[in-house]
C-alpha cells in the first residue's frame, strides 16, 4: 500500500511571530481524492507545500508511507510526491512535449538522455490530460488553461502514488474542469494514487472526492469523509457566508447567498434603502 | 564509471600532458641567437628611438618604425609596424629585422612584453630607456653599440653636451626664471618635478614655479596657479591648430589670472611640441627654445 | 500522429549530428581568419620551408607563433563567455542576464586596477599580475555576491540581482578613486587591458585555458537535464526530483570560473555572453543539452570572427575586440529584444 500520508501536530508560520498553521492533524489514506476547502488565508496552499516538502513545518511530523518526509532525498520524494502548482510563468519557450518530459529528468540515462520507457510515459500522460495535439507546441503558446492541463500532464508523467494540486481548475472553462477532475478521479480508481487538492469549486469538489478537510482561520480544521465535513452548516462558519445547500440526484451543491442576492433582496419602496 | 569521475580523469590527464609537453619544448628552443654585428634591419618601436636611429646615420638600414614617428621627415616614408602603444607584431615579424629596439616605461608593460615575446622567438631585440638626460645619453651609446655606430653615438653625445655647456655659459648663474609648463589645459596640467621636462627647464636657466608632487604630471587649480607665482608659461604645441593661433587661445585663456606675472607681463609662449616632448637628439635645440623664452634678451642678436 | 509529436524531443543522434556540423564551420573559420591580417601570407610560402632560424619564414612564423595562438584564444574565451550566458540565463530564469550581471566586470576591472596602481608584480605561469588579479578579483566578487544574496534568503533571484547591482556600483566607485590618484600611463595601460584584448599567450596557458574552459562546458552539459527543470523555478524543479542545490551551486561555479578565466585572458569582453545563447535558442530551441554545446561553439566563431575584424579594420593598429562585438552585438541585441518580448507577449 502506498500513498499514504500522514500530518500529526502539525505547525508552521512564515515568520517567527505569525502563525498560519495550528496543530493540525489528519491522516489520507491509500488512494483517497482529499479536497481541502477554506477561504483566502486559511493556509491552503501553504499546507500543501508543506505536504510536498517545500516547506519545513516549525513542529509535528509528516510521513509519507510511513516515513518521515525528511528522510526523502530529493529523488526519493519526486517519486512518492507529485506537485501541480498555480500558474508558473514559463520563460523560455520549451514545447509541451519537452516539459512533460522534464518529469523523467531523475531517470534519464548517462549521458543525459530519456529512454523509450519514459517517452512512452510521457506519451500517455499527454494523451490522459488531452493534450497531446499540441505536444510540439511552445508552451508560450498556449492559453493558461491548456497550460495548466500540460503541467497537471508533467506531474502525472512522473509516475508517482500521491498528486498534489492547488487549485488545478482554476484557469479552466466548464469542460475541461470536468474533463480534469474526471481525469483525476481515473487516476485514482484505475492507477491507485492518492489525490489531494485545493480547491475553491466545492461544488465540483463534491462531486469527486472522498475526504475532505476544511481549513478555516483561526486554526479551524476539521477532516472526514465528505458528505460529513462539507455540509451546510460548516460551510456557512468558516466561510462566513450565508448558504444554500441543494441536491441534485446523487450530487450536492452549496451555493453562497449574498445579500442582494434574488432570494435575499428586498428594497424599501419609501426609504430606497435595502433591506435583507 | 561515473560520468563525473571520467570527466576529472580526463582533465588531469589533459593538464599533467599539457605541463609534460611544455617541458619538453622548453628544452628544444632556446637557442640563443648571437646578435650581428652590423645589422642590416632594424625596426624601431618608439619615436624617440627613431629619431635617434636617423641620428646615427643608420637611415638605410631602418626597415620598420612605430605609428607616429615623424621626424626627421625622411621617418615618414618608412613602413609603419603598429604603434608605441599597440604594437603590430606581425609586422614587425614580416619586416625580417636583425634588431628590433623597443622602449621601456614603467608602468606600460607593452612594450616589454613585447621584447620578451621577440627574445623567446629568437629575434634579437634591444630594450631603452629615455625617461631622463643622463639615461638619454646612456641610450644613444647603447644603440651606438648594438649597431656598430659607437663612433658616431659618442659625438651626437659630445655635441649635445658641448653645446649644452656654451648654453650654460650665457645664462650664467643668475636668478631662475620660475616657468609653469602647461601640457594640458582643461583639465589643467602641469609638468611636475620629477620629469625629464624639468630637467630641461633646469638647464635653461628656470626652475618649476611648482614644488614636489606626487604624479609626474599633475592635474592642478587655479589656487595652485597663483600660488606658484610663475613669471614664465610655456605651452608645447597640441599640434591642433598652427602656432599663431595657439599663442592666441592662449593668452586669452591666461589673460584671466590677474595676479599671476606671467600673464601681466604677458609671458606666455607656445612653442614647437617635437623637441620638448620627448628625449632625441634634438634636446640642445628644445634646451635653446626654452631658454629662449626664459631670457629673450641674451638671444637678441 | 503521436509519434510525430515526440519527433520534435532532442535525440542524442540529432545532437552529435548538429554539434559535429558546428564544430566543422569552426574549424573553416578557424583557417580561414588565419589566413586574414594585417600581413598578407600564404599557406603555401608558411607551409614551405617551415626554416628554423628566426626570420626565415615569416609567414610561417606569423601564422603559427601570432595568429593561431590568437585564435584559439577567441575560441576559448567566446566559448566560455556565450556558455557562461547561457547558465547564467537559466539560473536567474533571465533571458537577459550575461555572465557580468553579478559583478564579474566590476570585480575584474577593481583587481586589474589594484594590480597597476598598488605595482603588485606577482606573476603566475609568466601571466602578467593584472590577469592574474582580475581572475581573483573576479572571482571574489562572484563568491561576494553569492553570499551577499543568500543573506536575503533562501537563494532569491532578485536578493541575487540586486546584490549584483550595488557590487558592480560600489566597485566602480572605488575604480574611479583608483583612477583619479594613479598616474596616467597606469590608467591607459589598465582601461586598454580591460577593452578586451586578445593577446597572444604562451602555449602552457592556452592548454591549461584550455582544458579548463571545455572541462567546464562538458560538466555544464552533464547537468543540462537539470537546467532545463530549473529554468521552470525551484519549487517546479525540486518537485520533479531535481537536487537543486546541487545543479544550481555546480552551474553557478563553473559558470563562475570559466568566466573569470575569460576575462584575466582578454579582459572584458561584453556582448558573446548575452547574445550567442539568445541567438541559438531562437534557432535550435531552449533545451539545454544542446544550447550549452552549441553556445559554445557559436561563440567560438562569433569571437574569432570578430577579433579578426578587430585586427584588420585599421590595421596595423588594432581595434579593441570589446569595441567590435558591441558594435555588433549591439544591433543584434536590439533586433532580439524586440523579437522576444513579442514571442513571450510582454505586449499582453
Amino acid at each position: 500500500m502506498s500513498g499514504i500520508i500522514e500530518v500529526r501536530n502539525l505547525s508552521f508560520g512564515y515568520t517567527s511571530r505569525s502563525v498560519v498553521l495550528k496543530d493540525i492533524g489528519f491522516a489520507v489514506p491509500s488512494q483517497t481524492f482529499l479536497v481541502i476547502v477554506g477561504p483566502n488565508g486559511a493556509g491552503k496552499s501553504t499546507l500543501l507545500n508543506l505536504m510536498s516538502g517545500a516547506l519545513k513545518p516549525r513542529s509535528g511530523t509528516i510521513t509519507i508511507d510511513a516515513a518521515p518526509i525528511e528522510s526523502y532525498s530529493v529523488q526519493k520524494l519526486a517519486a512518492k510526491v507529485a506537485v501541480v502548482r498555480q500558474e508558473s510563468v514559463p520563460i523560455f519557450g520549451f514545447s509541451v512535449a519537452e516539459t512533460v518530459l522534464m518529469a523523467r529528468t531523475p531517470y534519464f540515462g548517462a549521458a543525459g538522455f530519456e529512454s523509450q520507457a519514459d517517452r512512452d510515459i510521457v506519451k500517455d500522460a499527454l494523451e490522459l490530460t488531452d493534450t497531446a495535439a499540441f505536444a510540439s507546441r511552445p508552451l508560450t503558446s498556449l492559453s493558461s488553461g491548456e497550460r495548466q492541463r500540460v503541467f497537471i500532464a508533467r506531474a502525472l508523467a512522473q509516475n508517482s502514488p500521491i498528486l498534489l494540486l492547488d487549485e488545478p481548475t482554476s484557469f479552466l472553462d466548464l469542460k475541461h474542469q470536468v474533463g480534469i477532475y474526471d481525469l483525476l478521479k481515473a487516476a485514482q480508481l484505475e492507477k491507485g494514487k492518492t489525490i489531494v487538492a485545493v480547491t475553491h469549486d466545492i461544488n465540483l469538489a463534491c462531486q469527486y472526492c472522498d475526504e475532505a478537510l476544511l481549513l478555516g482561520t483561526d486554526n479551524f480544521h476539521r477532516h472526514g469523509p465528505a458528505n460529513e465535513v462539507l455540509s451546510a452548516e460548516q460551510i456557512k462558519d468558516v466561510f462566513d457566508v450565508q448558504i444554500f445547500a441543494g441536491r441534485v440526484g446523487q450530487e450536492r451543491f452549496f451555493m453562497p447567498l449574498g445579500k442582494l442576492a434574488k432570494d435575499n433582496r428586498q428594497i424599501n419602496a419609501k426609504t430606497g434603502e435595502l433591506s435583507t | 564509471m561515473n560520468k563525473w569521475v571520467w570527466l576529472l580523469l580526463t582533465v588531469s590527464c589533459w593538464m599533467a600532458a599539457g605541463f609534460a609537453l611544455c617541458g619538453s619544448r622548453q628544452s628544444q628552443a632556446g637557442k640563443e641567437a648571437i646578435p650581428p654585428a652590423l645589422p642590416g634591419r632594424i625596426v624601431s618601436m618608439a619615436p624617440d628611438l627613431t629619431e635617434i636611429l636617423f641620428a646615427l646615420g643608420l637611415d638605410k638600414e631602418i626597415v620598420g618604425v612605430s605609428q607616429y614617428s615623424d621626424y626627421p621627415p625622411a621617418a615618414r616614408e618608412k613602413p609603419r609596424v603598429g604603434s608605441f602603444w599597440q604594437p603590430n607584431i606581425e609586422s614587425i615579424v614580416a619586416a625580417k629585422p636583425d634588431l628590433v629596439i623597443t622602449l621601456t616605461t614603467t608602468g606600460f608593460d607593452q612594450q616589454k612584453r613585447l621584447a620578451m615575446r621577440l627574445a623567446r622567438m629568437g629575434y634579437n631585440n634591444l630594450t631603452v630607456k629615455l625617461e631622463a638626460i643622463a639615461e638619454l645619453f646612456e641610450g644613444i651609446k647603447q644603440i651606438g653599440k648594438a649597431t656598430g655606430r659607437r663612433h658616431q653615438a659618442d659625438e651626437v653625445v659630445c655635441d649635445i653636451r658641448m653645446k649644452l655647456q656654451k648654453l650654460s655659459n650665457l645664462v650664467g648663474a643668475g636668478e631662475k626664471v620660475r616657468v609653469l609648463w602647461v601640457v594640458q589645459r582643461e583639465p589643467l596640467r602641469v609638468a611636475g618635478r620629477d620629469t625629464f621636462v624639468n630637467e630641461m627647464i633646469e638647464l635653461a636657466g628656470g626652475e618649476n614655479a611648482i614644488g614636489p608632487t606626487v604624479h609626474k604630471y599633475p592635474p592642478i587649480g587655479a589656487e595652485q596657479v597663483i600660488a606658484s607665482g610663475a613669471e614664465v608659461i610655456i605651452e608645447p604645441d597640441m599640434g591642433q591648430q598652427d602656432l599663431s593661433a595657439q599663442q592666441e587661445s592662449a593668452f586669452r585663456y591666461w589673460g584671466k589670472f590677474e595676479n599671476l606675472p606671467a600673464a601681466t607681463n604677458k609671458r606666455i609662449y607656445v612653442i614647437p611640441g617635437g623637441e620638448v616632448s620627448r628625449l632625441g637628439p634634438r634636446l640642445y635645440e628644445g634646451i635653446e627654445t626654452i631658454a629662449k623664452c626664459l631670457r629673450p634678451h641674451l638671444f637678441e642678436s | 500522429m503521436r509519434a510525430e509529436a515526440m519527433d520534435q524531443l532532442l535525440r542524442p543522434k540529432k545532437l552529435i549530428v548538429t554539434t559535429g556540423l558546428a564544430l566543422g564551420v569552426l574549424v573553416i573559420v578557424m583557417v580561414a581568419c588565419s589566413l586574414i591580417g594585417s600581413e598578407d601570407i600564404s599557406l603555401r610560402t608558411a607551409l614551405s620551408n617551415s626554416g628554423v632560424a628566426p626570420g626565415a619564414n615569416p609567414d610561417y612564423e606569423i601564422l603559427v607563433q601570432f595568429r593561431l595562438p590568437r585564435i584559439i584564444l577567441a575560441c576559448l574565451v567566446g566559448a566560455a563567455l556565450a556558455c557562461s550566458g547561457v547558465v547564467f540565463q537559466a539560473l536567474l530564469r533571465n533571458p537577459l542576464a550575461d555572465p557580468y550581471i553579478l559583478g564579474i566586470s566590476s570585480g575584474a576591472g577593481l583587481g586589474a586596477m589594484i594590480a597597476v596602481v598598488g605595482g603588485l608584480n606577482w606573476t603566475l605561469w609568466g601571466r602578467s599580475p593584472v590577469a592574474v588579479f582580475a581572475f581573483a578579483g573576479a572571482l571574489g566578487t562572484v563568491w561576494l555576491v553569492w553570499f551577499i544574496g543568500r543573506l536575503t534568503g533562501k537563494f532569491h533571484v532578485t536578493g541575487l540581482l540586486l546584490a549584483g547591482v550595488v557590487v558592480n556600483a560600489f566597485f566602480s566607485a572605488v575604480i574611479m578613486f583608483l583612477t583619479s590618484i594613479a598616474k596616467s600611463e597606469q590608467v591607459y595601460s589598465t582601461i586598454f587591458w580591460l577593452m578586451g584584448n586578445m593577446a597572444e599567450e604562451d602555449f602552457l596557458v592556452l592548454w591549461v585555458g584550455a582544458g579548463c574552459v571545455i572541462g567546464g562546458i562538458v560538466a555544464l552539459f552533464f547537468i543540462s537535464p537539470q537546467l532545463n527543470a530549473l529554468s521552470f523555478g525551484a519549487d517546479d524543479a525540486k518537485s520533479m526530483g531535481v537536487n537543486i542545490v546541487k545543479t544550481r551551486t555546480t552551474a553557478f561555479a563553473i559558470a563562475a570560473g570559466i568566466t573569470a578565466i575569460a576575462v584575466s585572458l582578454s579582459g572584458l569582453i561584453g556582448f558573446v555572453g548575452l547574445i550567442v545563447p539568445h541567438a541559438v535558442r531562437l534557432v535550435f530551441g531552449p533545451d539545454h543539452r544542446l544550447m550549452v554545446p552549441l553556445s559554445g561553439i557559436v561563440g567560438a566563431i562569433f569571437l574569432v570572427i570578430a577579433d579578426t575584424l578587430a585586427r584588420t579594420t585599421i590595421a596595423p593598429a588594432q581595434l579593441p575586440v570589446g569595441v567590435v562585438t558591441a558594435i555588433v552585438g549591439g544591433p543584434i541585441f536590439l533586433v532580439l529584444l524586440v523579437k522576444h518580448s513579442r514571442k513571450i507577449g510582454w505586449l499582453k
